[in-house]
Order: structure tokens, then C-alpha cells, then sequence
């Protein structure tokens, strides 16, 4: 049977709840407003990449830098092929192997370890240098979030890859506008991160975050002109629950009884598939 | 002890394809165009941002190669000890760190200049092999030894003309540890480029018909605890010599390893007490502020053996 993007994403959205939940904690409104960018990277063919052979040295790499996006991550390399049921199922169990942040060696497809903010960046930027001395095409591909983008480290990162032309990194902003306490905006003023990226040297595509068809069509425009590229994603935190879209305090909870209602109904989720 | 670091790392950027070299505006123009002339491709200077240069040598490890970074050693150590923790150590890969100027070895600019925490501050990651070279010629074989450990290394280098103590041929001694001289009075323990201010009141202190062993580690990390514990078990005190708080570095490791074996010794530990350092100028006049110079270590030995 054909699933269609959509219906795949929804998929990714209720197994990220379901692991969440059983888990007891979960980062799920940051999960949600990057399961569509995670997806077409990973299952729209724009990554170059082998599940049967994650290690393949000319593979595209992808660097989460928004760590506590974790989970989404894990639920799309699960779909991907990478992550077995078992393993995505020991999310935060005392003899799980994942966690609430990516660590290499805790599944197959991790590239790197993230979870402190403004790091993703600078390691994608040496990933790309290592792809682009070798000569074999391949690229790297990061997310990273706009309250991430208040670490200095990020704009030291942007700086040297427009300055060593990293044509082959290609870097998505999750800019889904809130963060931990506080919009981004209300928090550190000046967001006008399309002339700032600019300003740094960068080729700068804006689209809808959650349009998979524009996602694809931004993503595999992206030529190799001696710029790094960065796509400003347009996104909700915690899209696909009316209750958690665009509320901060959604950042680092779990729904109490009477909300669990409205993502069980919104997500399709029934009592037995929240059992453990 | 940089034009050492650089002629090695040269020759084996010839012969090892994985090199890199990074840097962030070390100030080192001539080394660095050296560099950059013979290896154009790979030859990065990432300006004044330490965080971003530590975390793409990570990168750029986990994509195969052998980066090593270069740049003034309080930035590093200081500045990006969170890059080196989770994007080096975490993460386990082969970046060499090679930090210039430590200890009080910029003795004109001050303390923000000086590194005197680097020890104690990255012994704690896991993961983390550290070398302390003392002499050019260590300086030179830090970078081949850095080369053959698999994971990161941070290596501390002076910067201030220091003595060459060791002959033509000098290999690292297995356990990184070196017996620079041999007496039955007590052992004194040094590290880096302070080793020629040791070996001074060492002389100091024979001519007075004290004989001390002076043991120089080039390993901080490992440590080597046996060929210590062999010289420190066969007489009364020990005394340590770092350019270093004494809060966590060498003082602290010889404490850990006295403790560790049962051995009750007096123990003497020599550097910066729980201080920044004191003073502006010449090294000489540094040391002596600091109470680093031969003639203060030799009286400060002398009253601990009466």
C-alpha cells in the first residue's frame, strides 16, 4: 500500500508521542515542528544515504543540532530503516539504548552527538570540509533552531563556511519562533535572520516547514555556487496538536490526563497503544 | 618550541594524507604560512573563534581525517572546554589540540594570557591523552606521539626559548616520564618548560651537597604512576614543580598516585597557590614574582628538607 507524505508524517507524529509518553519525557513540540524537514530529508531521496550500509564513506551526513529534537530524528531513521522497532522502544527505558539527545554509537545513522545548543553547526562545517577535500560530492546537511541561533558559536560557524566556501553544506532553521520560556523574539529582539544569513555570505531559500513539496522543491534547488545554503523553515512548535501549536510551555512536558484526550484524538492514538 | 611543532607537523602532513592543520589567528605568521604554502588544502585559519575551530576539527575527524589545531592555549582550554568535552572527548575522535604559550609563558600580557588551570581543568574529560613538553625536542616528538594515540590529545606548549635538555635521537621514554638526573635526597617532579628553572636549583642544591632526582613528565595524562612510585618510594620527600595552580595539576596527580599506593611521603607542591599569576614582563622577572624562578624553588627545597 502507498502511504502518502502526509500520512507517513502523521505516522512519525504518533510514534514520537507513543515512545514520548511510555518514555515519561519527551521533547515533542520541538520533535513536531521538524518532522517534515527530518522526513524529506531522509525519505524523499535527497539524502544520499544507505541504510544497509550507514557508514558508506561518500554518504551525506546529517548533523540534528537541535538535539532534544531526538526523538523526531529516531523515529524517521526507524522509518528509514536504521533504528529497529526494539531499539526505538527503549527510549529512556533503564536498559534503553536512546536517549532524549542523540549520541553516536546509540543507533546506527547518528553522525554526531548533540544536545548542547550551537555546536551542530561548527561540526557540520568540518564535515563538509572533509567531504569537499575529498572531491566525491557528497554533503552535509544540519538543523538547527532560531533560539539555538543565539549562541555566538553559530555565527562563528556561519562565518567560516561562507569564508571556505562550503558549497556542499547545506543548513536548515528550524524557525518555529519560540523557545524554552519565551517567544524568540520577545527574548532577544532582531530576528531577521534572512538578512542576517545574507549578511554572513550565505545563499538564503525561504519556505513553508511544513509543506513537504516545497521542502523538496527548496532543498534540491540548492546548487553548488561557492556559497553554503541555509533554508528558513516556516514552522509551528508542536504542530499537529491544536493544544501545544505555538504555547510555550509545551517545550519540556508530557500532556496531564485531560490533554492526553485531545493528542489522542488529533493523533489517532488509541489506550492500548499507550500502554508499555 | 612552535618552529619544533611546526617543522614536525610538517613532515608528517607529508606523510600522513588524514592531517589537517587549523588554527585561530595563533599570531604564529611565519609558521603559519609555512604551512599554508606547502599545504594550501589543508591549511584553515578560522580567525578569532576557538568554539567553531574545535568542534569542525571534530567534523572533520568523524569524516576520517586528523586534525590538529593550533592557537594560543588559554583560549582553548578555556574558551571551547565545552567544544573539546562533547564534540572531541564525547565523541572520542582523533583531534590533536596543541595549545601555545602556557603556563606563565606569556609573561608580559598577564593572567587573562596565561594558562595556569589547562592541567586540572582537562584531566577531568574522559578520553583526554595530555603531554606537557619541556624542551624543543619533546615539543617535536609531541606531535608524532600525538599521531599514534587513536583518540583526542591536548598538548601544552611553552613559548619562551626553553633549554633543550635531550640529545640527538631522544625517543619519548615509554611511560612519558623522564629521569633527568638521579640523588638520594628527594624527587622532584616537574612539567613543561619550568623544567630548566628545576634543573637550575637542582645544580643549586648539589653544590651545596643536596642530590636530587629530578623526574620530568611529558605525560600528564596517562600518568606514569610506576616509574614515580619507583623514585618517590626510595626517599623522604617529594616536591612537585608546575607552572600551574597546584589545585589540580601535577602537585594533585602526584598526591592522587602517593595516596592511591599507600605511600606516606611529604610532599611539597610548588606553583601558583591557589592564585592567578603576579607580574608583568620578561619570563625571568615573571617566575621570580611567582616564586618559579631556580633560586626560589632551590630555597623553598632547602627549607622542606631541613
Amino acid at each position: 500500500m502507498n502511504f502518502s507524505d502526509e500520512e507517513r508524517c502523521r505516522e512519525l507524529r504518533k510514534k514520537i508521542f507513543i515512545t514520548g509518553y511510555r518514555g515519561g519525557m519527551a521533547h515533542l513540540a520541538s520533535c513536531f515542528s521538524a518532522v517534515e524537514i527530518i522526513y524529506t530529508l531522509y525519505m524523499k531521496g535527497l539524502l544520499k544515504h544507505n541504510p544497509a550500509d550507514p557508514e558508506m564513506v561518500d554518504r551525506d551526513r546529517f548533523v540534528l543540532s537541535k538535539g532534544h529534537a531526538g526523538l523526531a530524528l529516531y523515529s524517521v531513521l526507524n522509518m528509514a530503516g536504521y533504528v529497529t522497532d526494539e531499539e526505538l522502544a527503549s527510549y529512556l527505558q533503564s536498559k534503553g539504548t536512546i536517549g532524549g539527545e542523540p549520541n553516536i554509537g546509540d543507533a546506527k545513522g547518528i553522525e554526531a552527538s548533540t544536545g548542547s545548543l550551537g555546536h551542530g553547526l561548527s561540526v557540520a562545517v568540518g564535515m563538509a570540509m572533509a567531504q569537499k577535500y575529498d572531491g566525491n560530492g557528497a554533503r552535509t546537511f544540519t538543523l538547527i533552531g532560531d533560539g539555538e541561533s543565539q549562541e555566538g558559536s553559530v555565527w562563528e560557524a556561519a562565518m567560516s563556511a561562507s569564508s571556505f566556501s562550503l558549497d556542499n553544506l547545506i543548513a536548515i532553521l528550524d524557525c518555529n519562533q519560540l523557545q524554552k520560556t519565551n517567544r524568540v523574539n520577545e527574548t532577544m529582539r532582531y530576528i531577521e535572520w534572512n538578512q542576517k544569513w545574507k549578511a554572513f555570505g550565505w545563499n538564503v531559500i525561504e519556505v513553508n516547514g511544513h509543506d513537504i513539496d516545497a521542502l523538496y522543491g527548496a532543498l534540491s534547488s540548492v546548487e553548488q555556487i561557492g556559497k553554503p545554503t541555509i533554508i528558513i523553515a516556516n514552522t509551528i512548535k508542536g504542530k499537529g496538536v491544536s493544544i501545544m501549536e505555538n504555547v510555550p510551555k509545551w517545550h519540556f512536558k508530557l500532556p496531564n490526563k485531560k490533554e492526553l484526550k485531545v493528542f489522542m484524538e488529533e493523533l489517532g492514538i488509541s489506550e492500548k497503544e499507550l500502554e508499555v | 618550541m612552535q618552529s619544533s611543532f611546526m617543522g614536525s607537523l610538517m613532515e608528517m602532513t607529508e606523510k600522513h594524507s588524514d592531517i589537517f592543520y587549523l588554527t585561530a589567528d595563533s599570531g604564529e605568521g611565519g609558521l603559519d604560512l609555512m604551512y599554508q604554502r606547502n599545504f594550501p588544502d589543508r591549511c584553515f585559519n578560522f580567525g578569532i573563534a576557538e568554539e567553531t575551530m574545535i568542534a569542525s576539527a571534530a567534523g572533520l575527524a568523524l569524516c576520517g581525517k586528523t586534525p590538529y589545531v593550533y592557537t594560543a592555549a588559554p583560549f582553548l582550554a578555556y574558551r571551547s572546554f565545552e567544544f573539546i568535552r562533547n564534540d572531541v572527548c564525547l565523541q572520542n575522535v582523533p583531534v590533536k589540540i596543541f595549545g601555545s604559550g602556557s603556563g606563565i609563558s606569556v609573561s608580559s600580557l598577564g593572567p587573562t594570557h596565561h594558562t595556569t588551570e589547562d592541567i586540572a581543568v582537562l584531566r577531568s574529560l574522559p578520553n583526554l591523552t595530555i603531554f606537557s613538553p619541556a624542551t624543543p625536542k619533546q615539543a617535536y616528538e609531541s606531535v608524532i606521539e600525538a599521531y599514534s594515540i587513536p583518540g583526542p590529545v591536548y598538548v601544552r606548549l611553552g613559548m619562551n626559548k626553553e633549554r633543550e635538555f635531550f640529545a640527538d635521537g631522544y625517543m619519548i621514554p615509554s611511560g612519558g616520564l623522564d629521569v633527568m638526573r638521579k640523588g638520594s635526597d628527594a624527587v622532584v617532579l616537574s612539567t613543561g618548560s619550568v623544567l630548566m628553572e628545576v634543573m637550575a636549583a637542582a645544580e643549586i642544591l648539589q653544590s651545596e651537597g643536596i642530590n636530587l632526582t629530578v623526574l620530568n613528565s611529558f605525560s600528564i595524562k596517562p600518568f606514569d604512576s610506576e616509574t614515580f612510585l619507583e623514585y618517590a618510594s626510595s626517599v623522604k620527600h617529594v616536591i612537585t614543580v608546575e607552572e600551574h595552580n597546584v589545585i589540580g595539576g601535577l602537585g594533585s596527580i602526584a598526591e592522587e598516585c602517593l595516596i592511591a599506593a599507600g605511600l606516606s611521603r611529604s610532599l611539597l607542591k610548588i606553583g601558583l597557590n591557589d592564585r592567578f599569576s603576579k607580574g608583568y614582563g620578561k619570563l625571568d622577572t615573571v617566575r621570580r614574582e611567582n616564586g618559579l624562578d631556580a633560586a626560589t624553588i632551590a630555597e623553598c627545597i632547602r627549607k622542606e628538607l631541613q
